[in-house]
Order: structure tokens, then C-alpha cells, then sequence
């Protein structure tokens, strides 16, 4: 069974691929990256992907995911120091304990997701 | 972006003069692997896997033994630029199919203040349609020889 920590690392790679499933269907970012001579053609090679890595984690999770994206655009983002780095509010510093690195955390104010990177 | 705004993205610490791989997930890795190195990304398995879904989007590798693998990631706290050369070319799917010789790899994050991705790619794909700049990059050995042939194009 899947950690916290990597349920969590497969929500920041769902959030890359929603990014640039969004950067697809916005004209004037693809305008740009054409000009350059990039093609995008593979739109639906994106979504499957997503499909598959939605699949490898719990779907109450990937639900909130979606929830909190579907509102606030980014649903996750990293703990760095003791802000949020989605609405620059300051976390209280119990949130950055690590007895609390096995549960998935979210900002009080935003309702963001929170994850540590590597290193932190 | 002038030239000098450009070069500030790359670093010593992000040059491949040489790289060992020889498959296009194998060139990706060793890019990867050498940005962790240098402490400029949060996880590499997340880069790993944007990367690769950015290149089933379609090829980086413009032609001309060029590619420019890049892509959004939360993995990543700034953006950063990293070149790596192959002396003997890539079999990289490149939209002409020639192997690839130069890579040039931005990683941004998803939100970034001062918005120097896309100029940044754009400029660097600029001087590459330059034959007389690929040319000498095919050939550069160390990052004063690099940093060199960046400037010169200003």
C-alpha cells in the first residue's frame, strides 16, 4: 500500500499533468510554442496518462484533488518554511512537525493540500 | 531577454559536456539526475514523468540535432536551464529523425513571477536556428566555451 508521502508525489504529478493539459487548450501558450516549432499533437496520450496515474491512488483522495482544483486551480503545493505558498498565509509551525509527515495536511485558510519535498 | 538575462538561467553545475546515454529516457535520466545533483530540483521521479509526457505531447527534438525537452512542474522552485551535448547524436524521435546532438532542458514552476520560461525557450530556439552557433555548440567542451558562444550572439 501506497505512503502518505507518495500518495501525495502522485497528486504534484497529477497537478504537472493537469498543467499542461490546460496549457494545451489555451491558444495563445500553444500559439507561442508553435511559432517556436514545437507540435503539440498528443493531447490524448495526456489523458490517458492521467487516467492511469489517477488509477494508482485512492478515488476520495483524487476527488478532493479535483475539488480543491476545480476551485482554486493548483490543489497541492509544497511546504517550504512555514507559509503556504498557495495563498501566503503562515502555517502554524505544529503543521510542519514531522510526526504529522503521515497524514495529508491542508492549509486552514485555502483548504490547499500540502507535500515535503525531498530534502525538506 | 538579452543574451546576459538568458546565460543567468544556466550554470556549471548544469553542463553536460558529454553525455554517457544512449536512448532518449536515458538522456532525460542523466539530465534529471544531474539537476538533483546540483540541488536545483525537489524530486526527480515527478520531473522524470512530466518530461516524458511533455515529449508523448510531441518531440522536442526541433531537427538540426537540436532538442529542447521542457515542461511545468510543482517539483521545481525556480526556473532552470540545463544544456548537455552528445558527440556521437541521439536516436531523440526528432521531428526529422537525425539524431540529436544538443539538449537544452527548462524546468519552471508551475506559477512564476517574472515569466521568463517561454522567452527564454524562445530566445535559445532562436539561436539555434543560427547554423554558425549550432555549429560551434556541437564542438563546446567546457562552460567558458559555452558561456562564449551565448554572449557572442548578443
Amino acid at each position: 500500500m501506497a505512503t502518505v508521502q507518495e500518495k501525495l508525489l502522485v497528486l504534484v504529478a497529477l497537478q504537472d499533468l493537469d498543467i499542461m493539459i490546460r496549457e494545451c487548450d489555451d491558444k495563445t501558450h500553444t500559439d507561442k510554442l508553435t511559432a517556436m516549432g514545437f507540435t503539440q499533437e498528443g493531447r490524448e496520450d495526456l489523458e490517458e496518462a492521467r487516467k492511469e496515474l489517477v488509477g494508482t491512488i485512492d478515488k476520495a483522495l483524487v476527488n478532493r484533488y479535483e475539488r480543491t482544483a476545480k476551485r482554486l486551480g493548483r490543489a497541492i503545493v509544497p511546504i517550504t518554511g512555514n507559509i503556504c505558498l498557495g495563498c501566503f498565509t503562515i502555517i502554524p509551525t505544529s503543521y510542519t512537525s514531522s510526526e504529522n509527515r503521515d497524514k495529508i495536511m491542508q492549509c486552514e485558510n485555502c483548504g490547499r493540500m500540502f507535500y515535503w519535498p525531498k530534502g525538506s | 531577454m538579452s543574451h546576459e538575462e538568458l546565460f543567468t538561467l544556466f550554470s556549471k553545475d548544469l553542463f553536460i559536456p558529454e553525455l554517457k546515454a544512449k536512448n532518449r529516457d536515458g538522456v532525460l535520466e542523466e539530465m534529471v539526475d544531474q539537476a538533483v545533483e546540483a540541488g536545483v530540483i525537489r524530486d526527480r521521479d515527478v520531473i522524470l514523468g512530466m518530461l516524458k509526457n511533455r515529449e508523448s505531447l510531441g518531440s522536442t527534438g526541433l531537427g538540426e540535432g537540436v532538442a529542447f525537452p521542457h515542461g511545468r512542474s510543482l517539483a521545481i522552485p525556480t526556473l532552470m536551464a540545463l544544456f548537455a551535448r552528445s558527440s556521437k547524436g541521439i536516436d531523440y524521435g526528432a521531428i526529422d529523425g537525425k539524431p540529436v546532438k544538443l539538449f537544452f532542458m527548462f524546468i519552471a514552476p508551475p506559477i512564476e513571477k517574472e515569466n521568463r520560461y517561454l522567452p527564454a525557450l524562445g530566445q535559445v530556439v532562436e539561436l539555434i536556428r543560427d547554423e554558425t552557433s549550432r555549429e560551434e555548440l556541437m564542438g563546446v567542451k567546457t562552460f567558458e566555451d559555452f558561456q562564449k558562444i551565448i554572449l557572442g550572439g548578443e
